[in-house]
């Protein structure tokens, strides 16, 4: 294993294709209703923004908060993310490789947030089960949603951090010692 | 929780062993670490190994913790609503029913494999792994790391309390929620699973083979 300075820029083209595949779900993922709600005979149904809104307007504000960086900032920030990782591949953006790594790193680990909606519309429709009382089902849009939340985290393990940087491994090198170990 | 990787010894140079940054894929001399030390990437500042204060055996008694914790998790009630006086319990596996039962068997079996099935064939796999020695057999150690690493990345128990956690606030307004005792244990095994992969991985002692990324459990 032995990553040249310059990696193949066929190389940028697994994790490009999932984050265009998931920037097309993301259209069906945030129209399409996600859940539709009957409570003693009035139905309502919510995209993943209704939802949100819904939230903030009963006064849920930290939840809300929630639920939208996990729906909508994670997810959106993550393939703004990817495609400024890629441009800074190709470029070979070396002065910024130590932040650009930083980046990836904050990308890799905050996509599986995203799921949280996923669950969220599992746990509602499994629990709330009441009859004509009240009931909970699953709408379409969920499924589009869960494509993105995959397809986003496919793109950034598809992705190649050592491109952002020259040569991971210069031959015949015998190795720099890691810094000084530092109590944790 | 801070993103984990699992740093990969490349080769042994003059009996010297070397360390490859699992971000930059910069090479490290490794260096001796006491307990509770870390050493870093000197290049992109990445955590490459720390040895914990707990000792070398607390990977493998936080994945038998969860292990044992898995099955009242499973079998107790996990949350129960109640509307107009009508309970209705729920378990664990009771969000990807819902899926099925609302027409998408395919949502459904993710969720349950999100949910439950990675986190418990992660915490096995941990368990094998640290209690029994598979490094004698190299080619079938490697393909268990490979395994786990897989399933790391679509383990996300702490994700799915997270999310429980905001149904039930939800939907305090719409019915009455209570907590039950399967709920617990599912917040305790995913601590463990967290606190097996973490210390798991850092720790320097446990050798690696290939230079593949690890995801944060
Ligand atoms: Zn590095």
């Amino acid at each position: 294993m032995s990553p040249s300075a310059d990696p193949d820029p066929r190389q940028f083209g697994r994790p490009l294709a999932f984050a265009l595949a998931a920037a097309v779900m993301m259209v069906p993922a945030n129209v399409l209703p996600v859940l539709r709600t009957r409570v003693m005979g009035e139905a309502r149904t919510d995209t993943i923004f209704s939802g949100i809104v819904a939230l903030w307007d009963d006064g849920l504000w930290g939840i809300a908060a929630i639920v939208f960086v996990a729906s909508i900032l994670i997810p959106v920030l993550k393939l703004l993310g990817i495609a400024w990782l890629l441009r800074e591949a190709r470029v070979h953006a070396r002065l910024r490789a130590r932040r650009d790594t930083r980046l990836y790193a904050i990308l890799d680990f905050i996509g599986r947030w995203s799921m949280l909606d996923v669950f969220l519309v599992a746990f509602l429709a499994g629990a709330v089960q009441f009859g004509a009382l009240a009931s909970v089902e699953p709408r379409a849009g969920i499924v589009a949603f869960a494509a993105v939340v995959v397809l986003t985290v496919l793109a950034t393990d598809s992705f190649q951090p050592h491109w952002l940087w020259p040569d991971a491994h210069p031959p015949a090198s015998p190795g720099r010692p890691a810094t000084a170990p530092s109590r944790s | 929780m801070a993103p984990y990787q699992l740093p990969s010894p490349l080769s042994s140079a003059r009996g010297q062993s070397l360390l490859g940054c699992p971000l930059c894929g910069f090479t490290h001399a490794a260096v001796p670490l006491a307990q509770g030390q870390r050493a870093t990437c000197v290049r992109c500042g990445t955590l490459l190994c720390a040895r914990g204060r707990l000792g070398p055996h607390a990977p493998a008694a936080f994945a038998l913790a969860g292990l044992l914790l898995a099955w009242p998790a499973l079998s107790l009630p996990f949350i129960t609503v109640a509307k107009f006086g009508n309970f209705r319990p729920t378990w664990l596996h009771t969000g990807a029913e819902g899926l099925w039962n609302g027409g998408m068997p395919v949502l459904g079996t993710w969720v349950l494999t999100c949910g439950i099935l990675a986190p418990l064939l992660l915490l096995g796999l941990l368990a094998a792994l640290l209690a029994g020695d598979t490094r004698g057999a190299p080619d079938l150690h490697r393909q268990l790391l490979r395994l786990a690493r897989s399933l790391a990345h679509w383990a996300m128990p702490e994700v799915h309390l997270l999310a429980v956690l905001v149904a039930m606030i939800k939907l305090g307004a719409l019915v009455d929620v209570f907590i039950g005792a399967g709920f617990w244990c599912y917040a305790a095994m995913s601590l463990m699973l967290v606190l097996a992969w973490r210390s798991f991985g850092f720790e320097p002692s446990v050798s690696t083979t290939d230079g593949r990324r690890d995801p944060a459990p």
